[in-house]
């Protein structure tokens, strides 16, 4: 898990939030109300969710309840790598 | 020629957000590339899944297709591949941004009668998107993200689209809504999507906010009700063609030339619809020092769409001194 959520955040750092502040983003902070990612940023988010962890995110899977921050979407990890 | 050091295999220049190279002077986007995305059995996948889509959905409303139709190239080429290849009933809808070219504008009445389809015109009053393009040009407004795809005044614009052809589907009872992105623009995996009403309501925050901040409840009827949300129900498929189909510009001109469409000469190369464009340009890259366009250009060269000398033409010019002091005089001349 600790390892999900570190590959996470490389991620959103790398790709959203560039040369920020680690204490930028909390693990639980949504990435869409709080500006991080916005729609057309959540289908890279998906794009490298399936490349890095090899899944398949389905359209009805598309929600913020699996997707929203760090935490999430470490969870949403898990329940699909299963 | 541009003197700042530039990707060798793309254009993403070391101005560009997060951007390194190695020691070929290759980008980390290009280095994490891993081949065409999009091959042609993916690409045919994606139009099965909507042709099987077609025949399921039902058509109990007028039309099938709400189109978001500018008048531009790729707009009218969608269009066209809606109507002719796929059969099906569209109507457009054309926001009015209070800069549309006349040329545009000719190419909208030409090939909506051409094909023979409805057009639904919506014009919020100019007034109001004034004081929006004049706030996006001097203020950022939304993420740091959005910059590296578009210019500000871009992100506020495309965002009022996107959401008056959501609300307008929903409303008409529209099982698909069209749009023209290119393959640069977005990737295959989302070109036939079912809107997630969940998913837009949190997004879509993030765009009426900063517009609600600057012009108040006037922006309200251009977005998705709270009452409209609790319906996913009747949310509608996304769909954007160019992205299954083959995407040759040389072929789609010559194609929609035959409908009437003509090459307009009153916008900047990047556009064939909006005279904001050139100043919308002019001003990110004043800013930020790199093109608005060139994400998305990079992304084509990437993808063996146009070759590099290609993409770097589109974005290397100056923009056009009068177009662009044509549209700042405009928007300053309302404050």
């Amino acid at each position: 898990m600790n390892q999900t959520i570190s590959k996470i955040r490389s991620f959103i750092f790398e790709n959203f939030l560039f040369d920020a502040d680690e204490s930028a983003l909390g693990n639980n902070d949504s990435f869409l109300e709080q500006g991080i990612i916005d729609s057309t940023g959540i289908l890279e988010l998906v794009d490298w969710l399936e490349e890095t962890f090899t899944i398949k995110v389905l359209d009805e899977e598309l929600i913020p309840e699996n997707l929203d921050s760090v935490t999430k979407l470490a969870d949403f990890i898990g329940k699909k790598s299963c | 020629m541009s003197q700042q050091t530039i990707c060798t295999n793309c254009i993403l220049p070391a101005t560009f957000p997060g951007i390194s190279f190695d020691e070929t002077g290759v980008c980390n986007h290009c280095q994490k590339y891993r081949g065409k995305k999009a091959t042609g059995e993916i690409k045919k996948k994606y139009e099965e899944k909507f042709l099987d889509l077609i025949s399921h959905e039902k058509r109990s409303s007028t039309y099938d297709v709400l189109m978001a139709y500018s008048g531009g190239k790729d707009s009218t080429y969608t269009l066209d591949v809606f109507v002719n290849r796929y059969k099906l009933r569209v109507l457009t809808l054309v926001f009015d941004n209070a800069f549309i070219s006349p040329k545009a504008e000719k190419n909208i009445k030409k090939v909506c009668a051409a094909l023979s389809v409805d057009t639904l015109f919506v014009r919020p009053s100019p007034k109001t998107l004034y004081r929006i393009f004049r706030t996006a040009a001097q203020e950022e407004l939304y993420s740091a993200k959005t910059l590296e795809r578009a210019s500000t005044i871009c992100t506020s614009c495309i965002g009022m689209v996107k959401a008056i052809v959501l609300r307008t589907a929903i409303e008409k009872e529209i099982p698909f809504v069209g749009f023209g992105w290119s393959p640069g623009q977005a990737p295959v995996q989302s070109s036939v999507m079912k809107t997630n009403a969940s998913l837009m309501q949190t997004t879509q925050k993030a765009i009426f906010g900063p517009l609600h901040n600057i012009v108040g409840d006037v922006i309200n009827p251009y977005f998705v009700t709270a009452e409209q949300f609790a319906h996913p129900e009747k949310f509608p498929w996304n769909i954007h063609p160019l992205s299954f189909l083959e995407y040759d510009e040389g072929n789609i001109i010559k194609r929609i030339k035959e409908i009437g469409w003509e090459k307009p000469d009153d916008t900047d190369p990047n556009s064939s619809n909006c005279i904001l464009n050139a100043f919308a340009n002019h001003v990110h890259r004043k800013k930020y020092n790199f093109h608005p366009y060139v994400w998305e250009i990079a992304n084509m060269v990437r993808e063996g769409v146009m070759t590099r000398d290609e993409g770097l033409e589109k974005i290397e010019p100056p923009e056009d001194q009068k177009m662009v002091e044509y549209s700042k005089e405009k928007l300053m001349a309302d404050g």
